[in-house]
């Protein structure tokens, strides 16, 4: 995909510089900005021993910051001269724990140049006439990242990404950007104070005459002698000339205003010289002014941004897919790991489908919530207000409560849909019996407690079933959870010295969904092995009263 | 007082005393100067803490942006404006007695000390232009003598001789009413630093003196 390269101008800088489109604002709210941080603390911690800031370090360090962005790169040298040095102040702030004002005050009778540096760094921030850049560029960036992420962040429609139309994303951003002109308004920070772009031919900027040097000169050559006459109408730095911009821009046309068309030779130079600059050169007056002109025009020139499903970093995209083209920690593209992972389950599947014989497919059943029936409520509440009772004697706090948050977990898993109503009839089965357990605890009038047999521990059957990675040797590498060996329920009796320890109910737990499903599948594959019970129909007799109470005849009731 | 060389002490203090005198006489210039573009960017009040903690130099203002060149001090360019310069210092050489009560142990300036420093100031240049300033060295010497006390340090002498020598700078407009109510403050402040600043100065010249005494 190709490219899109815009050409921007800066103040006090004759050059113009190259901004590809995304592609620099990608780059920015990525760049990895520790190795320019430790740059700055290692220079402050050397100019803090030697009483002058080392200057290879410093200029290595912005060297490094100048990769962040090809507008840092373009000032580094005048507004970003001192980042290095604002870095450090940042950290010194940070560290101690004290403000600007606190450092300045202790830098006021400076003792060596750092101090002296330091002092006059923070002199310009109280005077308006510097900001701590550092803190500017850390702060844009966050800046940049959350612009990136209001616009072009996507809304989940059932977990799926779904890509946006161009009117939605513009209406995101202007919304972004009006969000922050309402809370600049308000603050009484009128415009002409805010950032702002320029846009002009390469031949009308503020230093065309420098940009376009050779025709430059051609052209003076010709008004030189008018010129000379014109006197200097520079006005004093600082003086508002907001309103008679126009006056001055006449007073110097009028210099050239009888200028003609030049001959062939002058024109062909000139068509030469001026063929390579470009036709719109923009000129932010600010860093922010320069991240919303790369916005702006990422809009304007269509390109669709979007976030990777997969790695969750923004990309240019082409096509449909929400998945990036850039190499990630596992050596493919997220975009190739996708593929390779649906490739992988799609012959998992198919293995599955082949160890099952009938290729049946097994749906996944869906997670719905059920409504608990009053008996089974009624029939809990009974069983907690018997434990209850007995708390303390054969049953200690602890293990009750462990027992009602159990109770009460199930019932609010049961509501979410993540246990059903015969889990929860299980439960209180297990608990009817340890209700059972615990009163025969107390009836025998001794201090010991009934053990816990939790429903999971318990199902006989299990105990004999046998593992399909044993059993099986292909199955050999599915981790199939293996249950414990059971253990009969037993109640304890007064003469048992044996320590109770409780342990918690734990269901089946699987790493996956795809453990869960093999898990499911083997048990269901071991179920249809199994030989079908046979259910024999019971032979009733018909036994008398005696006969069943055993009384001999003659005795009384 | 004992000195290990007191010819270099004394001249050592009168050094200091004329660059006090050029530090107040800058300091003016420079907080003149902020009225003419930084006004609503300086704060005066960080201005006034470099002066005073930077007592005789005055480079940190710099710092600020304030500049002081034919632009924005143009109003002090003529040369009645450039004698304020040995009157300040001679201000200050008026003051001088007041050395006497600074003590190194048991130890003060004699009045010899204190007058020999006052013609070495008198020499490097200080000077009572058109008998400006009212105060005397003599008039200092006996009100010290006598445990008084002596006059608040004042920019009286300086705006009368504004008004009276100084045209550019006695008319009437924001710059110069700005001046004339800022040096009221700048010189009370001012005097109380750069006499203790001398006192610090005095005690470091006479603290050699027994101390090589001893290594003798």
């Amino acid at each position: 995909m190709e490219v899109k390269t815009i050409q921007f101008a800066v103040r006090n800088n004759n050059n113009l510089f190259k901004l590809e489109l995304f592609k620099t604002l990608l780059h920015f709210t990525e760049f990895d900005f520790t190795y320019f941080w430790e740059r700055c603390i290692g220079a402050g911690r050397e100019a803090k021993k030697s009483g002058r800031l080392p200057m290879s370090n410093i200029s290595n360090a912005k060297s490094v910051i100048s990769g962040a962005h090809p507008y840092i790169e373009a000032l580094i040298n005048d507004d970003f001269s001192d980042i290095v040095i604002d870095c450090i102040i940042e950290y010194i702030c940070h560290s101690e724990r004290i403000g600007t004002e606190e450092l300045w005050v202790r830098c006021i009778s400076p003792k060596n140049l750092y101090e002296e540096a330091i002092f006059n760094r923070i002199s310009r921030y109280k005077t308006g006439k510097a900001v701590n850049q550092w803190n500017n560029v850390i702060r844009l960036r966050e800046y940049a990242q959350n612009k990136l992420s209001f616009i072009y962040d996507c809304d989940e429609d059932g977990g799926k990404s779904v890509p946006q139309g161009k009117e939605v994303l513009r209406t995101r951003k202007d919304y972004f950007d009006l969000a922050y002109s309402m809370a600049a308004n308000e603050l009484g920070i009128v415009g002409e104070n805010l950032p702002s772009v320029r846009v002009s031919s390469s031949a009308l900027t503020a230093n065309a005459a420098f940009i376009n040097a050779k025709v430059s000169k051609a052209i003076y050559r010709r008004f030189a002698d008018a010129l000379k006459l014109g006197g200097d109408l520079s006005v004093p730095e600082g003086k508002d000339c907001t309103l008679v911009k126009d006056k001055f821009a006449m007073d110097a046309y009028s210099f050239v205003r009888n200028m003609k068309r030049p001959g062939e030779i002058d024109m062909k130079f000139a068509m030469e010289a001026l063929a390579d600059s470009a036709a719109e050169v923009y000129f932010p007056d600010s860093f922010k002014a320069a991240i919303d002109l790369e916005f702006d025009l990422i809009m304007k020139n269509g390109i669709e941004v979007r976030k990777c499903d997969s790695c969750g970093r923004y990309f240019a995209a082409y096509d449909d897919s929400f998945l990036c083209e850039r190499v990630n920690s596992s050596g493919m593209t997220c975009r190739q790991q996708f593929d390779s992972l649906k490739a992988a389950i799609a012959e998992a599947a198919g293995q599955l489908q082949s160890a099952e014989g009938g290729g049946e497919n097994h749906e996944e059943e869906e997670k719905k919530p059920e409504v608990i029936p009053q008996e089974l409520e009624k029939r809990g509440q009974k069983i907690y207000n018997a434990l209850y009772k007995r708390v303390g004697k054969a049953m200690d706090e602890k293990e009750f409560r462990e027992w009602s948050r159990y109770l009460s977990d199930m019932k609010r898993n049961i509501k979410m849909g993540e246990a059903t109503v015969s889990q929860l009839e299980e439960f209180l089965n297990y608990s009817d019996r340890l209700c059972a357990e615990v009163k025969a605890a107390v009836k025998s009038k001794t201090p010991q407690k009934a053990e816990f047999h939790y429903p999971e521990e318990s199902p006989k059957e299990a105990a004999a079933e046998p593992n399909p990675a044993e059993s099986d040797p292909e199955m050999a590498h599915i981790h199939v959870p293996i249950r414990e060996e059971e253990v009969p329920i037993e109640i304890i009796k007064a003469s048992s010295g044996a320590s109770v320890e409780v342990k918690p109910f734990r269901p089946m737990t699987f790493d996956t969904a795809a453990d869960a499903f093999i898990a499911g599948a083997i048990a269901d594959e071991e179920k249809a092995k199994r030989k079908p019970v046979e259910i024999k129909t019971p032979q009733w007799e018909r036994l008398t009263r005696e006969e069943a109470y055993g009384r001999q005849d003659g005795e009384s009731t | 007082m004992n000195f290990i060389n007191e010819n270099a002490a004394l001249n050592g203090l009168a050094d200091y005393i004329i660059k006090s005198g050029v530090c107040l006489y800058n300091s003016v210039k420079y907080i003149y100067s902020l009225a003419e573009n930084e006004f609503y960017s300086v704060n005066i009040k960080d201005a006034l803490k470099i002066i005073l903690n930077n007592v005789p130099e005055t480079d940190g203002l710099r710092a600020l942006g304030l500049r002081i060149d034919d632009y924005t001090c143009r109003e002090m360019q003529g040369e009645e404006y450039n004698r304020v310069l040995p009157l300040m210092v001679f201000s200050l050489a008026v003051r001088i007695p007041v050395l006497k009560n600074v003590k190194n142990g048991e130890d003060t300036m004699t009045d010899d000390q204190l007058y020999r420093l006052y013609t070495a100031v008198l020499d490097k240049g200080a000077e009572n232009y058109r008998d400006i300033i009212t105060e005397t060295f003599l008039e200092t010497k006996y009100l010290v003598r006598k445990g008084k006390k002596l006059p608040p340090f004042t920019a009286d002498w300086y705006k009368s001789y504004i008004y009276s020598s100084v045209p550019a700078l006695s008319e009437i407009t924001n710059k110069n009413m700005f001046l004339l109510g800022f040096v009221d403050v700048l010189f009370a402040m001012f005097y109380s630093c750069a006499e203790d600043g001398l006192a610090r100065k005095l005690l470091e010249y006479a603290d050699e003196a027994p101390e090589r005494e001893n290594d003798e």
